[in-house]
């Protein structure tokens, strides 16, 4: 786990790994775990609120409905929105759109409002063929885990149907 | 002063040449480029286009080395271009034709857009093959 420690002199902070033993010393530094950005929309996918991390890109867009700030994003994100409103549960996805594959989080808040939060994980480099080449290989890899997570998921449901049956 | 190379290039193609030095360094800007690559000049092209070199370079050495225009098809920030380099005691002009463009919005028209920069890059494939001396004015556009 990547946080952000205390800063140092020349305004620099620290970036620790906690899972790496030794990494730091708990006694002397302070820890900030690192924010997600994330974005409040209302039930007409209107921006309404912005989180500190996503200000700079996002803040000037409020009030404006995130499909026309965001050509052809509408049919890959709206779905998995529109079943986290329906289902009242928070849903965890990994997408493309625009050169970037996110992990994106929907979490339904108060009403329909919904708290999307995302992490960016790769991005594809289109400076030359072979850089293409490589970040579209990482991409689909990842693109093809999330499907693989997601059909794994859908066997433990049926899975668990079955075992309830029994 | 120009080349007869260089002002036919200047006449065929006014809309879209820079002009380079020995060093590479911007020296000209045709008035079509000028908004986007004025503030450029006097600076050294690979200052502005990270990663270029390797791909553009080969084509301004080629043409430097023999004294002839020079053409190649190559694949950078995300298009397909055609580089026309025609050496000229003034420097070597360069005219960039794009062919095909990388399309990121969806893995849809990124699909699409990759079969086109597929294309265009078999293009040149071919052309190597039916011209093995490309440099010819008579190619642009």
């Amino acid at each position: 786990m990547l946080v952000e420690g205390n800063r140092r002199p020349d305004g620099a902070s620290h970036i620790l790994d906690t899972f790496r033993p030794g990494s730091y010393d708990g006694r002397t530094v302070a820890v900030t775990v690192q924010q997600a950005a994330f974005v409040v929309l209302d039930a007409g996918d209107r921006i309404v609120g912005v989180g500190p991390h996503a200000e700079s890109q996002f803040g000037p867009l409020v009030g404006s409905v995130m499909w026309d700030c965001f050509p052809g994003a509408e049919p890959l994100f709206k779905p998995y929105y529109d079943q986290a409103r329906r289902s009242g549960e928070c849903i965890e996805f990994v997408q493309y759109y625009d050169g970037y594959v996110a992990r994106v989080r929907a979490a339904p808040r108060t009403g329909d409002e919904l708290e999307v939060s995302w992490e960016q994980l790769t991005r594809i480099d289109t400076t030359t063929l072979g850089a293409l080449s490589d970040s579209l290989a990482e991409s689909l890899e990842l693109l093809d885990l999330q499907e693989r997570d997601a059909n794994r998921d859908e066997l433990r449901k049926t899975l668990q149907l079955i075992e309830g049956g029994a | 002063m120009s080349s007869p190379a260089v002002d036919a290039l200047r006449h065929s193609a006014p809309d879209a040449y820079v002009v380079l030095d020995d060093l590479d360094r911007i020296t000209h800007v045709s008035s079509k480029l000028h908004g986007e690559l004025g503030r450029w000049i006097g600076h050294v092209l690979w200052d502005h286009l990270p990663g270029a070199r390797d791909v553009y370079a080969p084509t301004f050495d080629e043409a430097r080395a023999t004294g002839v225009p020079v053409q190649s098809v190559v694949f950078y920030s995300g298009r397909v271009k055609r580089l026309t380099a025609i050496p000229g005691p003034d420097g070597l002009a360069v005219h960039v034709e794009r062919l095909a463009e990388l399309e990121l919005t969806s893995l849809a028209t990124l699909t699409r857009s990759l079969a086109s920069i597929e294309a265009a890059l078999a293009d040149r494939e071919t052309e190597r093959s039916d011209s093995p001396a490309p440099a010819s004015l008579r190619a642009l556009p």
